[in-house]
C-alpha cells in the first residue's frame, strides 16, 4: 500500500482516492454533506487564477475547496489523466 | 403509503454491531423511565440523540423527562466516540454513504470521470490562470457599460413622456376641475417631480437586473465566487461573500439577507457591513444626472469609477475591521458547488427582473411619493413663504450646510437633499430637482390631443430603441455610429445644477453620496439580522468614512488647481 498524501498536493489531471479525512467536526460534517467521504474518487481539475481555491470533480460534479481545507483530506494515488 | 391490515417491514439501516447495542441500550432506558417521544419514531430520535443533532436536543429538552433522557444519550455518545474513535454523527454519514454507494454501484452507470464537456472548456476559459481574472472584470465593465449607456436614451424617453404628456394630461385635468394654484404647485413641482424623477430610472434597472438574472442563472456567479475567493481574503471576506456583495450593486437590502447562506457569524456580520458600499442602483440616478451634467461623453467612465471606488473603500474597510472589532475565528470552509452551464430560462430571467424592479416602483409609489409630499410642505411652510431659503426645509438645511463647507458643497440645497437621501438614494435627486427646479418648470402647456400625445409616445419609444441599439454596437471596438455631439442632451436639471457645482464639487458629492449612511430599508435589515449595535456602526463609520473620502477628494483636487 503506498502512502498518502494531502489532497492540495494532487496536480492538475490526477485522481486520487480519499483515505482519511482529519480537522474540525464542523468541518468534517460539511465534507461528509458534499459525499468527501473515505472511498470517494477524487480528481483534481485545477487551480483558481490566484492558485487558491481549487476544483475538484467528484461525485460526478465540480467542487471548489480552499488549499488549507484540501490539506485536511489524505489520499492515495491512483494515476494521471494527462499520462 | 400506510397500509391497514400489516404494516409493512420499514426500511432500517444497520449502522454496525457497537453502535446498534448503543442505540438498543438508549431505547431501553427510555422504557425504563417511561420516556414519552411524542410524534418522534423512538429509533430515529434515539440516533438523532447519539449524532447530537442541536434542533432535535433543544426540542428533546423541553419535553417531560427530557433532560434525563439527554444525559443517557450523551453518555452513550461519548462511549461510543471512544470506542470508534470518532463523531458520531460522521459515523453515521459514513454508514448511509456506505450504503448509497453500494446500491448506486449496482444499479446506476457513472459517466466517466474524464470525459471533456462543454462546461469544461468554457471553464477552461473562465477560470483560467492568466485569463480567468481580466475575463471576470471585463464582464463586470461590460456589464456596467450596457446598464448605463444603452439605457441612456430609454431614459430620456421616460423622461420626456412623464415631463411631456403626462404633465400636460394632470394640469389638464387640474384646470377643468378648477384646482387652485397651490394645488397645482403640489402635484405638478411636488409629486410628478419627486416621483417622476425616480421612475425616470426603471429601464436602467431592468437591463441592470436583466443581466443579474443572466450571471446567476447560467452558473458563472458560482465561478466568480472561485476567481475571486484568494480575493476576497485579503479583505478577511469568504468568496461566498462575493455574492452578497455583487447583489449590493442591485439593492442592499436583499444582499443583507442574501448573507444568510454563508455559515460563520462574523463572516455574516463583516460582509454586511461591507455590502452597502457597494454602490446600489439606488445611487445610479444620482451619478446619472451629474455625470451628465458635468462630465457629457465622459459620464461613463465617471461613473464606472463611482463603483470602483466603492469597492477599493470596501477594501480597505475590511482589512480594518479585520483587524479590530471582528478579527477572524475559527474559518469557515469554502466548500462551493460549481454546477454545470446552463442556458438561463428567460422566464426565470424575467421573473427576477419584474420582482426587483417591481420593489423598486413600490418604493417610488410608496416611500417617495410620501417623501415628495412632505418635503413640498417643508419648501412651503411657513404657508405663503416666498422664498425656499425662508422655508422650514431651508431654515434646518441651512444649519446642518457648514458641515458640507470644507466638501465642496456647503449650500443648504445640498445639504437638504441629502439629508432626504438617508430615506432612499434615489430621493437626492427628487429632492434636487424640486429644490433647484422651483417655479422655473411651468412651461406654457401647448394644447397637444390626445392621439398626438400617444404617437409621440410610441414615436419616442422607436427612436429611444434606435438610438440603444446603435450605441450598442458602438461598445464594440472600432465601431461609432454616435456623432460626438449627440451625446448630451440638456435637462433643465443639469442646467441648475451647473450653476451651483463645479466638476470638482460635483465629483466630491457622488462620492459623497456613494458612500454615506445607507437608506433606512438597509439599516433595518442590518437591525433585523444582527442586532441594533451592528446597525448603529454602520450608519456611523459609513457617514464618518464618506466625509473623510470626500474631504480628501474636494481638497486634494482643489490643492492639484482643479475646479
Amino acid at each position: 500500500m503506498s502512502a498518502s498524501v494531502q489532497l492540495h498536493l494532487l496536480r492538475p489531471g490526477q485522481s486520487a482516492t480519499i483515505v482519511q479525512i482529519k480537522g474540525e467536526s464542523a468541518l468534517r460534517r460539511r465534507f461528509a454533506e458534499m459525499g468527501i467521504i473515505k472511498g470517494e474518487a477524487i480528481l483534481m481539475e485545477r487551480n483558481a487564477p490566484l492558485g487558491d481555491p481549487m476544483e475538484y470533480f467528484i461525485k460526478g460534479y465540480h467542487l471548489a475547496l480552499r488549499k488549507e481545507e484540501a490539506a485536511q483530506i489524505e489520499v492515495i494515488l491512483l494515476g494521471d489523466a494527462n499520462g | 403509503m400506510r397500509s391497514s391490515s400489516t404494516p409493512r417491514e420499514l426500511f432500517r439501516l444497520d449502522y454496525g454491531g457497537k453502535f446498534e447495542r448503543e442505540i438498543a441500550r438508549l431505547l431501553a432506558s427510555f422504557e425504563e423511565i417511561n420516556f414519552d417521544s411524542g410524534h418522534y419514531p423512538k429509533r430515529w430520535l434515539a440516533i438523532k440523540l447519539l449524532e447530537g443533532d442541536v434542533d432535535i436536543v433543544e426540542r428533546v429538552q423541553a419535553m417531560p423527562n427530557g433532560e434525563s433522557v439527554l444525559a443517557l444519550a450523551q453518555k452513550g455518545a461519548e462511549h461510543l466516540k471512544s470506542m470508534l474513535g470518532d463523531d458520531v454523527d460522521l459515523l453515521t454519514a459514513d454508514r448511509r454513504y456506505g450504503y448509497i454507494n453500494g446500491v448506486v454501484r449496482q444499479s446506476l452507470q457513472r459517466p466517466r470521470l474524464d470525459r471533456i464537456t462543454l462546461t469544461d472548456r468554457i471553464d477552461d476559459i473562465v477560470t483560467h490562470k492568466w485569463l480567468g481574472l481580466p475575463f471576470f472584470f471585463a464582464v463586470m465593465y461590460l456589464i456596467f457599460r450596457l446598464v448605463i449607456d444603452v439605457s441612456s436614451p430609454f431614459l430620456d424617453w421616460t423622461d420626456a413622456v412623464i415631463n411631456g404628456p403626462i404633465a400636460n394630461w394632470i394640469t389638464l385635468f387640474l384646470n377643468l376641475i378648477a384646482a387652485p394654484a397651490w394645488m397645482h404647485s403640489l402635484v405638478i413641482d411636488g409629486i410628478v417631480a419627486g416621483v417622476g424623477g425616480v421612475l425616470v430610472f426603471v429601464p436602467g434597472l431592468l437591463i441592470l437586473y436583466f443581466f443579474l438574472a443572466l450571471l446567476e442563472d447560467s452558473g458563472y456567479m458560482s465561478r466568480a465566487a472561485f476567481v475571486m475567493d484568494r480575493f476576497m481574503r485579503i479583505v478577511g471576506l469568504h468568496g461566498k461573500s462575493f455574492i452578497p456583495m455583487i447583489l449590493g450593486f442591485g439593492c442592499a437590502v436583499p444582499a443583507i439577507y442574501a448573507t444568510r447562506t454563508i455559515a460563520s457569524r462574523r463572516d455574516r456580520v463583516l460582509t454586511a457591513l461591507l455590502v452597502p458600499l457597494m454602490s446600489c442602483s439606488a445611487r445610479l440616478p444620482v451619478y446619472v444626472v451629474f455625470g451628465l451634467a458635468f462630465f457629457g461623453a465622459r459620464a461613463g467612465t465617471v461613473i464606472w469609477a463611482m463603483y470602483a471606488l466603492g469597492i477599493v473603500v470596501a477594501m480597505v474597510a475590511g482589512m480594518v475591521f479585520t483587524r479590530t472589532i471582528l478579527k477572524p475565528d475559527v474559518s469557515s470552509a469554502f466548500v462551493l458547488e460549481l454546477p454545470p452551464y446552463r442556458q438561463p430560462a428567460i422566464k426565470s430571467v424575467l421573473i427576477h427582473m419584474w420582482e426587483n424592479t417591481r420593489e423598486f416602483v413600490r418604493k417610488a409609489g410608496t416611500v417617495i411619493f410620501a417623501a415628495s409630499f412632505i418635503m413640498w410642505l417643508l419648501l412651503n411652510m411657513p404657508w405663503g413663504v416666498n422664498n425656499q431659503r425662508d422655508s422650514y426645509f431651508g431654515q434646518a438645511s441651512n444649519m446642518i450646510a457648514p458641515v458640507f463647507a470644507p466638501l465642496g458643497f456647503g449650500d443648504w440645497q445640498t445639504s437638504g437633499a441629502l439629508v432626504t437621501g438617508f430615506i432612499a438614494k434615489e430621493i437626492v435627486v427628487s429632492s434636487m430637482s424640486q429644490i433647484y427646479l422651483n417655479g422655473s418648470s411651468t412651461a406654457p402647456v401647448e394644447p397637444t390631443t390626445f392621439t398626438e400625445d400617444l404617437a409621440s409616445i410610441g414615436g419616442g419609444f422607436i427612436t429611444a430603441g434606435i438610438d440603444s441599439g446603435k450605441i450598442l454596437l458602438s461598445i464594440l471596438p472600432g465601431v461609432d455610429l454616435i456623432p460626438a455631439d449627440s451625446q448630451s442632451e440638456d435637462t433643465a436639471l443639469s442646467t441648475a445644477l451647473r450653476e451651483h457645482f463645479t466638476p470638482l464639487s460635483a465629483m466630491s458629492l457622488l462620492v459623497f453620496v456613494l458612500l454615506y449612511v445607507p437608506c433606512v430599508a438597509t439599516l433595518g435589515a442590518i437591525k433585523h439580522e444582527f442586532g441594533t449595535s451592528w446597525a448603529v456602526t454602520s450608519a456611523i463609520y459609513q457617514t464618518a468614512v464618506a466625509w473623510v473620502v470626500a474631504f480628501v477628494v474636494y481638497q486634494g483636487g482643489r490643492l492639484l488647481g482643479l475646479g
